[in-house]
């Protein structure tokens, strides 16, 4: 026994000693540069190194037998060989994949923006969306980038030739119904909600995923806030009204409660209104927003809003210069979205959500009375499955209930909708380098007694490291506008064609995006009903036989590298649509469109005062508008329209709160801006559309309490 | 038989004692080499260094520890954006791996906070809302489960110390915040020779920065 206790020593003795192995090598990545700094060991050893500036390596270990060789790097996926150490000196070469969840992979993105602050390139941030334009709304600074066009008017984004509702605002996966504040004639109206509340926004003006349909031109994507990082009160006090919001914040869940109070009256008697306001603006708001965390991977969302408000105006009446057409508006919104999303076996994803939301809108012109109502529920699942790398297949389903009335007087319509939609769709990463994206979606309406099937591609090849070529394709569905619906249900799904190539560049601080398309309208709905703008044009019957085409290039620019502590961004879009639809006698260029529109978006952070000061400069050709006197429909063109506005957000201490006091001037020159003309009945007398005020000036603070600094 | 078993049983402790002893020398070794790591490729070998003896001991925590604790100064060391945020994703996964190897403990949480400090540092007026209060939260964490740690405080002394004045940072603010770190520094004794005890050095140096400049 003694004997081999000393045997066994001498054993281990001599592997120490006797059997070194030497290793050496050099890890190079796929266009054989070194890779300086990569990790090279043995499994379950200590032994190992790491390579030098020319990606070479070496190594000696004392061991003997089968060994894992691993070699590990930032941002490249690990690599592991086997290797038998028997003294003999090993060389390897070893070249290392990039790691497609890192910034190296190509990414699948014709026809979108992304707005987000996880931590990858993306061409905006969140932030930009507060900090650019002047009015503190989504809506208003997605107007800066290529693709869409600046209407004064009214609300909405109008994409790609597409009018406003062609574009869906979906958020947390689920379309909401009426994502404005009531409109009036001539007046816009704001997106209903905050910035603030989301995480990260996609919009897209063409091509997008099967995940998404029912709208023709684009969606924009919004996804709410997680867990609400801290508890918190805050105030904000506005020239046009004040609100207050409280977050409570506990291991695992958060709520936020916010309300406020907005009267336009007091700011209407400083800042000089062209419009004849009766009762300015009043509103009341409240909303919730609760997260629970439910394990590692699961959350919970629940948010929920109310709103309230009413106004009334005057307007010229184009028919009788001695009198005035009086309009009154109250309506009230509820909305609430309920939604789970969790990672279950480790590699699927589920989502379960629904939505509602209740819109209500009394209106009163002059002695007459007009209603609207819309009851609108959304169910959503979504499973998705990781197969390898970063491919994944996706797939769900989704039902929409919309009850909708609508009455004039004492004519009342009103109809049930029920829209069933199921889609599949995979992406998958050919190569670290070519990724598709293929999906189908099937849309059933029950109202309209159709089905469609809408097929959705689309590829990304990268370049090189920051640079990649896209192009998708799409079939996208809708049905017809609730206008219509009212007066007849028999009626076919609208339908659009895209077709878009895109080359972009997206380096660390700097963006370049130049995007080719071509979208081909079909069975838009045809037919005359009353609604505002009214043409006075011969009756049309209704049908599907509306057809369009728009095809444009949108270029964008972004560079927060030249100058210091200054970003800015330069749109351009050139758009050339036609279409026949509604009650249009022939094929036109449509009110909501303009061949060029170009705009410019500069920021500058002025550390000295901790101010953030932002231009936004935009011109747009002068759009087509309806001038009965010529008998080419929509033949006239309007002016140029120009917009310079300035905002500054300064960041400062009040009362020893956190405080951000913003403050902008909308069309700071003066410009006189006419989005177009109505005319009287007789087309004698017209009269020229334009804002509300000339200049626009909005001051606003909003105070931390009890909290010094931003941590 | 008894006896060689027994001498069978000592050899085995001592090979069990010489593997502890040898992972102790690693430890010490490669922290006395983060003095002298300059550029980003220096730390980059030294958390490669930590990184092995983590993969081979494999359920200790303060190799992981100490490989995420050097990311994170590799990403201080970096001029590139994007490879700040690769060096902190790879140090958020090891401490993630030191948090699941050692529940509860101070130094992890105060480290998880660093890393929120230095995300914010990449963009800090898109991040500082996020990665701010993500910060303070871990802070917070860390000095209730371990109220004697030094560095917690050491830290959100540095933050407030390059917070502009306007936020309520600068000199003024954070130096009661260094002045009691520093306390906690002179009593603070750590477990071991391998357990955490940086940062007293640059306590002292901030406070002689502000002192000196008044």
């Amino acid at each position: 026994m003694k004997l081999l206790f000393t045997l066994s020593f001498a054993f281990l003795l001599s592997t120490s000693i006797l059997s070194q192995t030497k290793i050496s090598g050099k890890i190079t990545d796929k266009t054989n540069q070194p890779l300086p700094g990569a990790n090279i060991y043995l499994k379950d050893t200590y032994d190992g190194t790491s390579s030098e500036a020319n990606g070479t390596f070496s190594f000696t270990s004392d061991e003997a037998g089968e060994f894992v060789l691993v070699v590990s790097f930032v941002g490249y996926q690990s690599h592991s060989e086997n290797l038998t150490l028997d003294k003999k000196e090993k060389y390897l070469e070893i070249k290392l994949e990039e790691e497609s969840t890192e910034l190296g992979a190509v990414v699948i993105s014709a026809g979108s923006f992304e707005a987000s602050d996880e931590n990858k390139a993306v061409i905006l941030r969140p932030l930009d969306i507060v900090t650019t334009g002047s009015d503190a709304d989504i809506y208003s600074a997605l107007e800066t980038l290529p693709g869409t066009q600046q209407i004064g008017e009214t609300e909405g984004l109008f994409v790609r030739g597409g009018s406003a509702s062609e574009t869906k605002t979906i958020i947390d996966d689920m379309t909401v119904q009426n994502p404005f504040y009531s409109s009036v004639p001539d007046i816009p109206s704001r997106g209903r909600f905050s910035a603030f509340l989301f995480k990260g926004i996609v919009f897209s003006t063409g091509g997008y995923s099967a995940q998404y349909g029912q709208a023709l031109s684009s969606v924009m994507v919004l996804k709410t806030q997680d867990l609400a990082p801290k508890t918190q009160t805050a105030i904000n006090l506005m020239a046009l009204g004040f609100g207050g919001m409280h977050t409570q914040r506990w291991e695992n869940s958060s709520l936020s409660v916010e309300g406020g109070y907005y009267n336009l009256g007091p700011y209407f008697k400083i800042q000089k209104q062209r419009t004849e306001w009766d009762e300015a603006p009043e509103s009341f708001e409240g909303s919730a927003n609760f997260r629970y965390k439910t394990s590692e991977t699961g959350l919970l969302k629940a948010f929920t809003s109310f709103s309230y408000g009413d106004l009334s105006l005057r307007f010229p009446n184009l028919d009788s210069l001695s009198q005035k057409d009086f309009f009154y508006q109250k309506s009230s919104n509820f909305f609430a979205n309920t939604n789970y999303r969790d990672i279950l076996w480790g590699d699927w994803t589920l989502f379960a959500g629904y939505s509602v939301g209740v819109d209500n809108e009394d209106d009163e012109i002059n002695t007459n009375f007009a209603n609207k109502d819309d009851v609108f529920h959304t169910g959503k699942f979504t499973v998705t499955k990781n197969l390898f790398s970063n491919s994944f297949v996706t797939f769900g389903g989704e039902i929409q209930n919309l009850d909708h009335s609508s009455s004039f007087n004492n004519l009342k319509g009103n109809f049930k909708e029920t829209y069933l939609a199921g889609y599949a769709e995979t992406d998958i990463f050919f190569t670290n380098d070519f990724a598709g994206r293929i999906g189908v979606r099937a849309e059933n309406s029950k109202l309209i007694n159709k089905t469609n099937l809408a097929p959705r591609l689309s590829f990304a090849y990268r370049l090189g490291t920051y640079d990649q070529l896209n192009f998708a394709y799409g079939k996208f569905y809708q049905t017809p506008d609730p206008d219509f619906l009212l007066y007849s249900k028999n009626f076919d799904f609208e339908n659009a064609d895209h077709y878009i190539l895109n080359y972009q560049y997206i380096g660390t601080d700097r963006t370049f995006r130049i995007e080719v398309y071509y979208k081909n309208y079909n069975s838009l709905t045809k037919g005359t009903i009353q609604s505002y703008p009214f043409y006075n044009v011969p009756i049309v019957p209704f049908s599907n036989d509306g057809k369009g085409y728009a095809k444009g290039i949108d270029v964008f620019w972004r560079d927060r590298e030249t100058f210091d502590y200054t970003d800015y961004w330069i749109s351009y879009s050139y758009l050339d649509t036609k279409r026949e639809y509604r009650s249009y006698p022939s094929l036109a260029s449509p009110t909501f469109s303009t061949p060029h529109t170009f705009s410019v978006v500069a920021k500058r952070w002025i550390p000295e005062i901790a101010t953030q000061v932002g231009l936004t400069y935009t011109f747009a050709t002068g759009r087509p508008y309806y001038n009965p006197n010529n008998p080419e429909f929509l033949g006239d063109r309007g002016k140029n329209f120009q917009n310079l506005s300035l905002n500054a957000s300064i960041l400062t201490n009040l009362f020893n709160s956190f405080t951000i006091i913003f403050a902008s001037v909308d069309n700071l020159l003066g410009y006189e801006n006419i989005y177009g003309y109505n005319y009287s009945t007789d087309g004698a007398r017209s009269a020229p559309i334009i804002p509300p005020t000339l200049r626009s000036v909005f001051i606003g603070m909003f105070i931390s309490l009890g909290e010094t600094n931003p941590y | 038989m008894r006896r060689s078993l027994s001498a069978i049983l000592s050899l085995l402790f001592l090979t069990v004692a010489i593997a502890d002893d040898r992972y102790e020398k690693e430890i010490k070794k490669n922290l006395e080499k983060i003095d002298e790591c300059k550029t980003p490729n220096d730390f980059i070998k030294l958390a490669n260094n930590f990184e092995r003896i983590a993969v081979a001991e494999k359920d200790k925590w303060l190799p992981y520890y100490y490989s995420a604790f050097v990311y994170v100064l590799a990403s201080y060391s970096d001029s590139s954006n994007s490879r700040k945020d690769i060096y902190l994703d790879k140090s958020d996964n090891f401490n993630n791996i030191a948090d699941s190897l050692q529940p509860n403990n101070s130094e992890i949480y105060t480290l998880k906070g660093m890393i929120s400090q230095a995300r914010m540092q990449v963009d800090p007026m898109n991040r500082w809302q996020k990665y701010g209060a993500e910060a303070t939260n871990n802070f917070t964490k860390a000095m209730q489960i371990d109220t004697l740690n030094p560095r917690p405080e050491y830290l959100i002394g540095v933050g407030i110390f390059f917070t502009p004045k306007q936020f309520g940072g600068g000199s003024t603010a954070a130096k009661p915040i260094l002045e009691k770190s520093l306390a906690k520094f002179e009593k603070f004794v750590p477990e071991n020779e391998i357990m955490p005890k940086w940062g007293k050095e640059q306590v002292v140096d901030y406070l002689k920065q502000i002192n000196e400049a008044k």
